[in-house]
């Protein structure tokens, strides 16, 4: 290697390590494409980068006297998979018709909502994503021996975990405003109406929401969705009891695998094991005990590397939950939360959803990837 | 030369890697903040500052371990994130109190290696600064 080109090497390393923070990478759908701006465009593939966080189909499509080049965004290989689509399910050469949303910022890229191979006039490469059906009567809640309901597997080793959350977005309870499951609001007028936020807290509130979420680190960064967002993510969330060790696992479907330790020994919140004033966590250190059927989780300690909720809602390493599970029957788990942090908020404030359980299967898995598109 | 190469390949990345170990979502001035003011007979143009917020007040320190000074008055305007900083300090040539007046105003807010730029004045000096976020 030449000194020039070398040099010449480090230059375009350092311009995309700079650059980086700015570029539109794995990202909430809409913080890259318009809802406003629907397209149907039809072509012929001509390339297939079937990687994680998103799979691209590269077509063409001729326009006049012209051939464009697009760039069709899917969901996940995994999400694709899951739902019957391998890595085959497309070759080059193959025609596509796909309808979808057009990128915010005018490049050659949508978001697929439809594709349908010309060929076969077959709908194909979309993610199943049904919820179980309920049951025509609502199941007794499990316990066990303890007489305790059970949070995770049924007595006798019944798989399964928490999904389907019954909202996505996180604003005070009674609140009524609009917003995409994304947490975006449909008119940023309504900022003061999510929750009571200090003026700063606020007005950052309001910089997320007009650019379109685009810098959140979740996506960005792959950092924990901490906090509710946890039990907000399309992955799920799986609990697994450890009586013996008085302690309760928390898996974490999406994020990056992670999980969190419910401590349900008697113990405070000093002296444990990772995370305390010097070292706050991304999903805080929690302790727990049962009231009644209820059990409640009072986690403490997170920093602020994170945002806490799909809609870019800011949080202080003051922030403190309280969060209230009750396994009201078989299928649901109602989850409470509230959240005391007065460094970003006037006052303690709540809210509340509910979660489908999905029997016999584990966690999905989900992969996130820094600064792929 | 392939050394150094590396050497500097590596100072990227570590400086891309730490940008984002040290994200910081929560108040928008909380953080260790390294930049220059100046021009200034009396101080050096680097300066250092740190800044909390306790959920009612900023507080914090201009170049602490060395010419330290308290922050007295700070505040944030999200209005336009308008930063208002006082201190009061004293002149290393004359050991005269100055009492300092820093106005800025905060830029690229969404990013974690956001700056603050702006005018500060103390006593008959004067002069700009700009600061980033570590």
């Amino acid at each position: 290697m030449s000194i020039r080109s070398s040099r010449l090497a480090l230059a375009l390393v350092g311009v995309l390590v700079a650059a980086a923070p700015t570029l539109i990478a794995h990202h909430a759908i809409a913080a890259k494409f318009d809802e406003s701006k629907a397209v149907t465009l039809s072509g012929i593939v001509t390339d297939i980068d079937w990687k994680n966080p998103h799979v691209h189909i590269l077509i063409n499509v001729k326009t006049g006297n012209d051939v464009i080049n697009w760039a069709i965004e899917l969901e996940s290989p995994i999400a694709l998979q899951q739902s019957g689509w391998p890595s085959d399910t497309v070759q080059v050469g193959d025609t596509l018709t796909v309808q979808g949303i057009a990128a915010r910022n005018g490049s050659k890229q949508a978001w697929a909502r439809s594709v349908v191979m010309s060929k076969t006039g077959r709908q194909i490469l979309m993610v199943r994503n049904t919820m179980p059906p309920a049951p025509l009567q609502p199941r007794p809640t499990p316990r066990g021996a303890d007489g305790k309901p059970r949070l995770g597997a049924a007595p006798g080793g019944v798989l399964g975990y928490w999904a389907y959350p019954s909202s996505t977005v996180l604003v005070e309870k009674n609140a009524s405003i609009g917003m995409d499951a994304s947490g975006l609001l449909k008119n940023v007028a309504d900022a003061d109406k999510v929750a009571p936020m200090q003026p700063w807290a606020l007005a950052l509130y309001k910089e997320r929401q007009r650019r379109f979420l685009q810098d959140d680190p979740t996506y960005l960064n792959c950092k924990p969705p901490g906090g509710p967002r946890q039990f907000q993510q399309p992955e799920g969330v799986q609990f697994v009891e450890d009586p013996v060790r008085q302690r309760m696992f928390l898996l974490l479907g999406g994020g990056n695998s992670n999980y969190r330790i419910l401590w349900m020994d008697g113990r405070g919140h000093k002296g444990q094991v990772g995370g305390d004033d010097d070292n706050p966590l991304y999903y805080g250190r929690a302790v727990a005990q049962w009231e009644g059927d209820t059990l409640v989780v009072d986690t403490r300690g997170f920093n602020e590397d994170f945002w806490f909720t799909n809609g870019g809602l800011p949080h202080t390493e003051q922030l403190r939950l309280v969060e209230r599970f009750t396994r009201s029957d078989f299928d649901t788990l109602r989850y409470e939360v509230q959240i005391e942090d007065l460094g970003a908020y006037t006052r303690p404030w709540s809210t509340g959803w509910t979660m489908r359980w999905v029997a016999d299967q584990e966690l999905p898995k989900h992969f996130c990837q820094d600064n792929r598109p | 030369m392939r050394t150094a190469i590396f050497r500097v390949s590596l100072l990227v990345l570590c400086c891309a890697a730490g940008g984002s170990l040290l994200a910081q979502e929560g108040h928008p001035l909380k953080g260790s903040w390294i930049g220059t003011w100046g021009p200034s007979k009396a101080h050096s143009n680097d300066i250092i500052l740190t800044l909390n917020w306790d959920g009612k007040v900023i507080t914090g320190m201009i170049n602490p371990g060395t010419d330290n000074m308290e922050v007295k008055s700070a505040s944030l305007n999200p209005d336009g994130w308008l930063v208002h900083l006082e201190a009061d300090g004293k002149n290393a040539a004359t050991g005269q109190a100055v009492h300092y007046v820093i106005d800025g105003k905060i830029d690229n807010l969404a990013f974690r290696n956001r700056t603050v730029t702006g005018t500060w004045k103390g006593g008959a000096e004067s002069g700009a600064f700009k600061i980033q976020r570590q």
